[in-house]
């Protein structure tokens, strides 16, 4: 159970990052100062609205999205079809400047955060906490809306295409950029969501964006560059893989994705860019 | 303004010792004078980071492939040697070769792995590898290293000359940062080396050519990594004291910023870089606490506006 709510948690960040990875190959560092600041947001916020969950994470989101915004017109929008190393460098500055800022305003010690429902379900015979199973249904949910997003609206239809073949969508006169946009912010309020829910479980501490951006990279590649449905699913099971490793070695579970991911990149042959 | 100047011109006129002559001369010169300004101690430890610049200079500037783990190297070298001087001999020659043999066969085995990759998953896989160190080193291996906390690490004399007491390591640094110049000066400018920068210009037509392209840059990877990991013994000696930060992967901005602000795929660059961001972060901690943050801001911009780095606007304006 452990491991379909850390694989859920590891959806919601990926994804955002999957779409501007596979659409116009820019690693997005900034994604993970985007986590962070989402959850440190929530945690400042929690004590003015009488602790109420649902109203700090909107909160949280809301400030998030106008700052990733802000990021992607004027960090990244000069940074699609240069060379990836720049993109890599600079998106890199963002977040170590925003770990800075983080520990300069809140301080480097970690934060715990309270569950907000102690409450758990009995199914068949292992006792559940409930707040787990709203992760999971939340990623669920997340995953078949984003499903509907890019089989009906323009929007989706564009950004599937551009996935698959960006300068062709150029050639066709559709100014992509402006959906890059959108998904950009849909993008990093996703990674805002997947890291407050996953807060009251681990604390929050200033270096968590740093390890959830790789976490995220790990899953964009084991989930194949540009397909969605594979980021899905190898979230999924790469979370089942750090709880079962997290129960015999704690310390070293997250280290097993990036074994996960070399084994992946050794059975496949062909080159990445 | 290419034209006359361009890096690839820079190197290949490279021929005559007595030019490296004058160049390793003027290096030194510079180093002492800075010394009586600012120190031994301090400009010891810029040199240290002049070398692991240089390093990666050879990855980056002149094989064309950015990575995010050159730390682990790095972190290897230091934590290997310190460990060789505290069990096997207090030796500090013997523990910088210790340290660099186990640099190279790390880069060896990890270099098997990544070699395939290029662009950003080279620089994400490698960040990983460099994790994954980080994680066995701070926790996974902390009754041996020390885990978070760190351990002191002893060096001891060679006969009766004590090495690691200044000003004697202050030369020895010096030479040590000589003879990485040297060589890797020498490295780029053979045909060896000059296979490694037609890769960065074009892996492809290196290949159709004929050559094993995963070879070269195997190959550079080791060399690269083997004097990062020549840097880390000398930190771990340096200092007296290791600890996580040594092969924590968050360290790795410093050197891309160092080597970006003098100037990539160019030896002077890597140089001039690692030297003016040492002076820099020495005054801008004593002003700036959060020096963090501007480094990071500096990063973005150095990326979206000034990539020729310093180097590059003497070529232009030369």
């Amino acid at each position: 159970m452990f491991g379909l709510t850390i694989g859920a948690i590891l959806y919601l960040v990926s994804i955002g990052f999957a779409i501007t990875f596979g659409t116009m190959k820019v690693i997005n560092f900034a994604h993970g100062s985007i986590y962070a600041l989402a959850v440190y947001f929530f945690m400042t916020s929690l004590p003015y609205v009488k602790n109420n969950f649902v109203v700090s994470l909107l909160i949280g989101i809301a400030l998030v999205i106008p700052l990733s915004y802000l990021i992607e017109k004027y960090i990244i929008r000069y940074l699609y079809g240069e060379s990836v190393h720049y993109a890599i460098i600079a998106t890199y500055g963002v977040l170590f400047s925003t770990t800075d800022t983080i520990k300069w305003i809140w301080g480097t010690n970690p934060w715990p955060i309270i569950v907000p429902t102690r409450a758990s379900i009995q199914l068949f015979d292992v006792t559940v906490p409930l707040y787990r199973i709203i992760i999971i249904g939340a990623a669920v949910a997340i995953f078949i809306a984003l499903h509907l997003f890019f089989k009906k609206t323009i929007a989706g239809k564009v950004i599937v295409a551009a996935l698959d073949d960006s300068v062709g969508v150029r050639c066709l006169g559709i100014d992509q950029f402006k959906y890059f946009s959108l998904v950009f912010v849909i993008g990093s309020a996703l990674a805002g969501v997947g890291g407050i829910l996953y807060s009251p479980i681990a604390a929050a501490e200033p270096y968590m964006g740093f390890r959830f951006v790789l976490l995220a990279f790990a899953v964009t590649l084991v989930g194949g560059m540009g397909n969605l449905t594979g980021a899905f699913i190898s979230a999924f099971s790469l979370g089942m893989l750090i709880a079962m490793t997290a129960r015999v070695l704690p310390r070293l579970s997250e280290m097993m994705v990036f074994v996960v991911m070399a084994v992946v990149l050794l059975l496949r042959k062909e080159e990445y860019e | 303004m290419m034209g006359k100047n361009r890096p690839g011109l820079f190197f290949s006129s490279v021929s005559s010792g007595k030019r490296s002559l004058v160049e390793i001369i003027i290096i030194a010169v510079l180093c002492i004078l800075l010394s009586f300004y600012m120190g031994k101690h301090r400009v010891a430890d810029f040199m240290i980071f002049c070398i692991t610049v240089l390093s990666y200079d050879l990855i980056y500037g002149f094989m064309g492939h950015l990575t995010i783990g050159h730390m682990l190297y790095f972190g290897t070298g230091t934590y290997t040697a310190a460990l060789f001087m505290k069990w096997v001999t207090p030796n500090p020659i013997l523990g910088i070769v210790a340290g660099i043999v186990a640099g190279a066969l790390l880069a060896l085995i990890v270099g098997k792995l990544v070699i395939r990759t290029k662009g950003a998953t080279f620089a994400l896989v490698n960040m990983a590898f460099n994790y994954v160190g980080f994680f066995l080193v701070a926790y996974a291996w902390g009754n041996v290293t020390g885990g978070e906390d760190g351990m002191p690490s002893f060096t001891g004399p060679l006969g009766s000359f004590y090495l690691h007491r200044h000003p004697y390591w202050f030369f020895f640094v010096l030479f040590c940062l000589l003879l990485s110049f040297y060589l890797l000066k020498h490295f780029s400018a053979s045909p060896f080396g000059i296979m490694v920068r037609s890769i960065r210009y074009s892996e492809r037509r290196v290949r159709f050519l004929g050559y094993n392209s995963h070879y070269y840059k195997l190959v550079t990877f080791i060399i690269a990594s083997s004097f990062a990991a020549f840097a880390g013994t000398l930190t771990a000696i340096n200092y007296g004291y290791i600890a996580p930060d040594y092969i924590s992967p968050l360290r790795n901005a410093e050197i891309i910023f160092a080597n970006l602000i003098g100037g990539i795929g160019n030896i002077y660059g890597a140089l001039i870089g690692g030297m003016v961001y040492m002076i820099i972060r020495d005054f801008l901690s004593i002003y700036v606490e959060r020096w963090e943050l501007v480094l990071g801001v500096v990063l973005v911009v150095t990326a979206l506006r000034f990539r020729t780095g310093i180097t590059g606007y003497i070529q232009k304006y030369l």
